[in-house]
């Protein structure tokens, strides 16, 4: 299983590789990931490569990652290239409309990927004050609602409850049920 | 046998130092190594190890004291970036003639790309330059492992030995396997010989061909005793290109055959490539007649070979003379080694999406509610005809307010000010300077270029942006903040004015730089003092960094759309996140998403468009 996860530096990315680890370690298998430290931190562009099995390099080819999780709408759509044919995302939009584009839609069609988009900004204003800290338990719970990549909401529920700091830990599970939510049963 | 965990490669090299018995361990900050020094304090403290752990006030500093505290027997090692090296470069190349006592470690993380540098420069030719040993890992737990060995090495030979992780083993996220701490019980003993510990250039003339001689046995001990670092991984039948690869580049290689499932390729790693075990590449060679060879950044391998011309490499511009070798590249260089066709980056229709979205990568900027823009702000409206040399930190990214002319490396904001002094001074000008620096710099390397520009008499401002912390790296400490890595240690904070003061300055004033007006008022004075003087004049512009998250008055700002006349005076010279300019609505707007209510563009627009929301303020 191979994950690229994308956003903005600041949004909180490596917590997400964090529980993809945690996770693929119970569950006895290998990690390789990559992260980004330094300068690019700063609010600018980031990514996170991350491989669950027999792997020797921390880095994801372009065209060879199972799942894109971004954070940011434009991030992703940048980074689309880095899936697989078949391959699926998870996208937090704010401008759904701009999803819309025509050579994007063949793009995604001709690749036949899935994208599921969520308006991660607009959930998180409505439901938790604003706090735009916990997109990232969001998109993992969106991740499993969505039936995207082969982890149960279970053990990301389980993982976040481990990892999330005591003050947060609530926060944090509601923001991956409201994720979870978005997508499951629909 | 060992647990398993996922460490951060950083992580892994910290474990094996503490593990391999390293009693003093000395760094200074700066992507990709920062995460080494305070990982080492964690697992000593973890594991109940006496290790010393510094932050040292720059590299220099840190080698010396490390290296020395080698010559009484105990294991030490410096840590630092690559670009760091070059600060210690003077200590580097005197101590490699040493017959050292105790081993001696030396890590530098190099930044191909770069991520985060000024250069993407190879500390292995470093390790050439100098005569040292060098490692060079392909991953976290190699890391790990060559920890040890080096120590071992260098208490073998009695020379320094260099661990060279590229950032994509520094920043690797793996499980490695830990282990417990070798108690070597050393007590400090230093004995004294100044044959081996006085660097006269009588003991040079014995020191570099024993230095000669060791690099000698150690390349022998490579060719025969490192099968685990320096391996050949076979072709199935005949080979069709023969593959030498060290780092990172080697792990890359290997994912992509697995992912090919290709078997007619043959490899030969090299975990070791200083000195090169030559008699083992040129064995490889005679073997095949299609060679390519992968390595970060500089042609390392290549250059220790006789004979090169056979080889693909970075030498002759087959593999790209500069960047990382991602795994894109890679699989294109092998490819077109091979003469096979190349993947079409079969995307156009994403390209085009692409384009007509004008999407587009988006620069580091500084934080939201950063003293620094602010700071910045202030300089430029008190002197705007100024020329603004900077320094390294997050304040580089003052690119972006159009508020740093010049960056060369730590320290020469100072001296480039001096710099830019001089050559006006001599057409008989005043042109006003502001040298912008960052409290650990300038105790890096700024009292130097200070106390010559008071020395020599250089009419410039220099503004200090003290926001206690070495933030660009993570948020260290440094002398300004005073304290210590390890539980239960204690250090003493240094304040910037009485050094300053000390250096012989007679104008310096501290201000809070979230009040731009009155920080301007300061700046045109200091300015006026250090024309009138032939001076500098130093401004401290004191407000803690936002990483800190201390307690400050949240207000709550709006733009007035009846106000706002769309000049973008805003966004061209405060440039803050939580203000972007919506290019629909011609007007600038708060984006809730990044702002953190600092409340200081209120005071940015000319037109007083931004407003502060009445009630709101807490
Ligand atoms: S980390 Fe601190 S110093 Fe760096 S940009 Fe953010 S607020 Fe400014
Ligand atoms: S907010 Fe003020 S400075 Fe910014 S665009 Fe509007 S009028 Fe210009």
């Amino acid at each position: 299983m191979q994950y690229i996860i994308v956003g903005l530096g600041g949004q909180g990315i490596l917590f997400t590789s964090r529980v993809l680890g945690y996770i693929a370690v119970s569950r006895g298998e290998r990690v390789m990931g990559s992260e980004v430290h330094g300068m690019a931190q700063r609010g600018g562009s980031v990514i996170s490569h991350f491989k669950v099995g027999d792997y020797s390099s921390p880095l994801v080819l372009t065209g060879a990652a199972d799942l894109l999780l971004s954070f940011d709408q434009n991030e992703g759509i940048r980074n689309l290239h880095f899936l697989r044919k078949a391959g699926h995302a998870i996208l937090n939009v704010h401008a759904p409309e701009a999803m819309e584009n025509p050579h994007l839609k063949s793009f995604l069609a001709e690749r036949q990927i899935k994208a599921f988009c969520l308006p991660g900004y607009d959930i998180l204003r409505e439901k938790m004050e604003g706090r735009f800290l916990f997109m990232n338990a969001l998109i993992l719970g969106a991740m499993c609602g969505a039936g995207a990549g082969n982890l149960s909401i279970d053990e990301v529920s389980d993982a976040v409850e481990k990892l999330a700091p005591a003050k947060f830990r609530a926060d944090n599970l509601k923001a991956v049920n409201l994720g979870y939510g978005h997508f499951a049963g629909k | 046998m060992g647990n398993k965990v996922i460490l951060l490669g950083n992580e892994a090299i910290a474990r094996g130092i503490v593990e391999a018995g390293c009693d003093v361990a000395v760094a200074y900050p700066g992507t990709p190594s920062s995460e080494i020094l305070p990982a080492v304090a964690k697992y000593a403290d973890e594991l109940g190890t006496r290790t010393a752990v510094e932050w040292a006030v720059n590299e220099k500093v840190a080698f010396e004291v490390a290296a020395t505290a080698s010559f009484t027997g105990k294991r030490t090692c410096a840590i630092m970036k690559q670009v760091g090296l070059n600060v210690a470069a003077d200590p580097l190349m005197s101590v490699a003639h040493f017959d050292l006592a105790g081993g001696f470690l030396i890590v530098s993380a190099d930044d191909p790309g770069p991520h985060s540098s000024q250069t993407e420069q190879d500390s292995r030719y470093f390790a050439m330059f100098a005569k040292v040993p060098c490692f060079d890992p392909a991953s976290a737990q190699e890391a790990k492992d060559m920890v040890f060995d080096a120590f071992d090495l260098s208490e073998k030979y009695h020379m320094p030995v260099m661990l060279r992780p590229a950032v994509r083993v520094d920043h690797c996220r793996q499980d490695v396997e830990t282990g417990t701490v070798r108690d070597l019980a050393r007590k400090a003993d230093f004995k004294k010989d100044i044959r081996r510990w006085v660097c006269l250039p009588a003991h040079v003339k014995i020191n570099h061909p024993q230095l000669n001689a060791k690099l000698d046995s150690v390349r022998e001990d490579f060719e025969t005793a490192f099968g685990r670092y320096n391996l050949e991984i076979p072709a199935k039948g005949k080979a069709r290109i023969g593959i030498i690869a060290s780092g990172v580049s080697f792990s890359i290689v290997m994912d992509l055959l697995k992912e090919w499932k290709r078997e007619d390729v043959a490899i030969l790693k090299i975990g070791t490539p200083h000195p090169l075990p030559v008699k083992m590449v040129e064995e490889f060679m005679a073997r095949h007649d299609n060679l390519l060879v992968l390595e970060e950044t500089y042609p390392v391998i290549e250059m220790q070979l006789p004979n090169r011309t056979k080889l693909k490499g970075r030498w002759n511009g087959f593999v790209p003379r500069a960047g990382e070798l991602l795994p894109e590249v890679i699989r294109d260089l092998i490819l077109n080694a091979l003469g096979e066709p190349v993947p079409e980056e079969g995307v156009p229709e994403l390209k085009a999406a692409i384009e007509e979205m004008k999407v587009t990568p988006k620069p580091p900027m500084l934080c939201p509610g950063c003293p620094h823009r602010a700071s910045f702000f202030a300089m430029r409206k008190a002197l705007p005809t100024g020329i603004y040399p900077s320094d390294i930190g997050c304040y580089t990214l003052g690119v972006n307010q159009r508020d740093v002319d010049t960056t060369i490396d730590m320290g020469a904001s100072l001296t480039s000010a001096s710099g830019f002094y001089l050559a006006y001074k001599t057409d008989g000008k005043d042109q006003p300077v502001v040298a912008t620096i960052g409290d650990s710099t300038f105790f890096h390397m700024g009292i130097l270029g200070l106390a010559n520009a008071v020395y020599n008499r250089h009419a410039f401002v220099l503004a200090i942006l003290d926001n206690s912390i070495t933030a660009m790296t993570g948020g260290q400490s440094n002398p300004n903040v005073g304290e210590k890595l390890r539980q239960g240690d204690e250090g003493r904070r240094i304040e910037i004015e009485p050094v300053v003061r000390g250096c012989g300055v007679s104008f310096v004033k501290v201000v809070e730089p979230y009040d731009t007006a009155d920080s301007a008022e300061v700046f045109k004075e200091a300015w006026e003092h250090a024309k009138a003087n032939r001076e500098p004049a130093v401004v401290i512009l004191r407000h803690p960094c936002m990483l800190l998250r201390q307690k400050q008055a949240r207000v709550k700002v709006r733009v007035n759309p009846d106000k706002c006349i769309g000049c973008k005076y805003c966004t061209n010279f405060f440039n803050c996140p939580g203000l972007p300019f919506d290019e629909g609505a011609k007007k600038a707007r708060i984006d809730e998403r990044f702002c953190v209510q600092c409340g200081v563009c209120i005071q940015v627009c000319p037109h007083g468009a931004i407003e502060a929301v009445e009630g709101e303020e807490a």
